[in-house]
């Protein structure tokens, strides 16, 4: 057992443990008699807090990364883990409820559910995830407010400018307080001034909340809001440095 | 929680109204249908759900009320001596033919007693008096003639089979399953005009005594009248009203138009909830993208169905109801119970989560991984 002062000693020179963690992972696709191999054995992890840009050429296998990171594919092979928990290929039934837990997802095209106001739209995920009725209104108010929208709670998603529509997206997900938010694209529909709101939001809820970040990009305008970036090409991650670096 | 399966609907209003078109449109049909056929199904036993005997009997293998034959009259005092027996009349039921002022020749059915008030026959007169009937060559007619016969007052003479017959009342409800007017016509009377019917009735009527053991005078009465068929009020209504099911096609084409009406309904709420899944896959793979499971897309498609089924329902059991007065004056009785409203309510909810099962399994089937396609 190490002392206590060991332990002090130790400590500044311990890496975060990751919050989420994919150790060669591959995953292959068939397209009728081919395999087609989209993911080649990709290491990537995020700590809390920590704030990665995943950047690559269309078809370079960013969006599948993502997918098998938030839970939403299993890898063909090689392994996830979340918060310690191994993501599993052979109990798909259980991705669900990591997803739940777990992660948050914010997308290109924002997906909000068009019927719902933007209050609705965040206490709807926020019931999926397991609040109260009340509560996930509650919930849902606080984040609204808490992403600037305070006065625009009744609006519906059409009524919406796309900067607008993207802090619902971010609220809603928030809903359900996961430590791992996942963005695909955040700022590929909006303006310069929107997207750059949206990054300026983005980079304070995963300092101040301590919450990881991965932000799938092909904006340049991301990078100084970074950690790092990872960089993939073919399936294989190619670079995965600390953001001054890059 | 806000409710998405009431917002999308709200939200997809020309949609929804086509569903719910669909569902009333078909249930309209349904309860139509099947009330037209209860309706023509009561008239084949209205007069005996009306007529105040326990038992009835006719001669053998007699298939309806209104296809009677002959057998002695006589046989009437062999049932009046059995013990629990406490009225037992003869009943003449025959086809006459009437002429009209026209000229042209109808048909008539006639009913013939000797005392129609002691057997609660007819059950609706509107003008004139029972009793009158035994006092001369007098007829009541039953309202519903004139469509066959033409208009006709009371004070009218119709010659029934070349016999001058005067009208005396009119009466209302009194119906037959092959819509051959009815006329009441005192029992001595109906003897002379019908051919070949001298001694003869074509049945017995018998009220039971208070307590009387129906199924053991029911007995008595087959043992003494070995010639004869017995039945209870409730098995001679059921047996006149098969014949018509099963001889005519009718019941085949009312399940038809049933399952028809259901197909209908099916495809339509099948074919628009399919159409709304598909446009809404992207919410659902949302849903399940932020940890919502199958089944909470399924509770939304269900609860979408089951809310089309209601108002659908509410709708298509309106029109129905709306048309049944309508349905009246051109003479057709639509008749919806109780039981039939609740079956076709039971129904209509089913077939409608049945039809989202179409959308359950796309729905299964779909990759959250859509989400991220632009």
């Amino acid at each position: 057992m190490p002392t206590a002062a060991a332990r002090l000693l130790a400590l500044p020179d311990a890496p975060p443990p990751p919050v989420l963690a994919a150790r060669a992972v591959r995953k292959s696709f068939r397209e009728g008699h081919v395999e087609i191999e989209v993911l080649r054995g990709v290491d990537l992890a995020l700590a809390r807090g920590e704030i990665v840009a995943l950047e690559g050429p269309s078809g370079s296998g960013k969006t599948t990364l993502l997918s098998i990171l938030g839970g939403i594919l299993t890898p063909t092979s090689g392994s996830v883990a979340v918060d310690g928990e191994k993501i599993d290929a052979t109990r798909p039934e259980l991705l669900p409820e990591i997803r739940k837990r777990s992660f948050g997802f914010v997308f290109q095209q924002y997906n909000l559910f068009p019927a719902l106001t933007a209050l609705e739209n965040v206490a709807y995920a926020a019931k999926i995830k397991g609040l109260a009725r009340r509560r996930a209104r509650e919930e849902a108010e606080r984040l609204l407010v808490g992403v600037g929208l305070a006065g625009l709670l009744d609006r519906l998603p059409s009524d919406l400018s796309g900067g607008q529509k993207q802090r619902v997206a971010i609220a809603r997900a928030l809903a359900g307080d996961p430590p791992i938010l996942l963005a695909d694209e955040p700022t590929a529909n909006l303006d310069t001034a929107a997207g750059r709101q949206v990054l300026q939001l983005f980079h304070a809820l995963a300092r101040r909340e301590r919450r990881a970040l991965l932000i799938v990009t092909h904006d340049p305008q991301v990078r100084p809001f970074v950690d790092r970036v990872a960089r993939i090409r073919d399936g294989r991650l190619v670079d995965d440095l600390p953001e001054a670096s890059s | 929680m806000p409710n998405l399966a009431i917002k999308n609907l709200l939200h997809d209003r020309l949609r929804s109204a086509m569903t719910v078109a669909g569902v009333a449109f078909a249930v309209t049909l349904v309860f139509i249908q099947t009330g037209l056929f209860l309706g023509l199904l009561d008239n084949a036993s209205v007069t005996i759900d009306h007529l105040q005997a326990d038992l009835w009997v006719t001669s053998r293998n007699t298939p309806n009320v209104d296809f009677a034959h002959g057998f002695p009259e006589t046989h009437v005092q062999r049932v009046r001596s059995i013990h629990g027996v406490a009225r037992a009349d003869n009943l003449l039921i025959q086809f006459l033919n009437l002429s009209l002022p026209s000229g042209a020749e109808e048909g008539m059915l006639v009913y013939a007693l000797e005392d129609f008030r002691r057997w609660g026959v007819p059950w609706r007169v509107v003008e004139g008096n029972l009793d009158d009937l035994r006092r001369g060559d007098y007829m009541m007619l039953d309202d519903s003639a004139e469509r066959r016969h033409g208009p006709f007052a009371v004070g009218d003479y119709r010659e029934v089979v070349g016999y001058r017959v005067k009208i005396i009342g009119r009466t209302r409800e009194a119906l037959s399953f092959t819509t051959t007017p009815i006329g009441f016509l005192d029992y001595d009377l109906a003897q002379r005009l019908a051919n070949r019917m001298a001694g003869k009735t074509t049945y017995i009527v018998v009220r039971l005594e208070p307590g009387a053991d129906a199924a053991a005078v029911k007995s008595e009465i087959a043992r003494r009248l070995p010639y004869n068929d017995v039945y209870t009020r409730q098995e001679w209504a059921r047996r006149s009203r098969s014949y018509w099911v099963a001889s005519t096609g009718l019941g085949l084409n009312m399940y038809l138009t049933v399952f028809l009406g259901c197909l209908v309904g099916v495809v339509v709420v099948a074919q628009t909830l399919y159409t709304s899944t598909m446009e809404h896959l992207k919410e659902f793979g949302t849903v399940k993208a932020i940890g919502g499971s199958n089944a909470d897309i399924y509770r939304i498609l269900g609860l979408q169905a089951a809310i089309s089924a209601v108002i659908g329902f509410a709708l298509g059991g309106g029109a129905a109801l709306a048309l049944g007065p309508a349905m009246a004056g051109i003479g057709l009785k639509l008749i919806v119970p109780g039981t039939l409203a609740a079956s076709v309510f039971v129904g209509t909810l089913t077939l409608c989560l049945a039809s989202a099962f179409v959308s359950f399994r796309k729905v299964a089937g779909i990759d959250p991984a859509l989400v991220f396609r632009a």
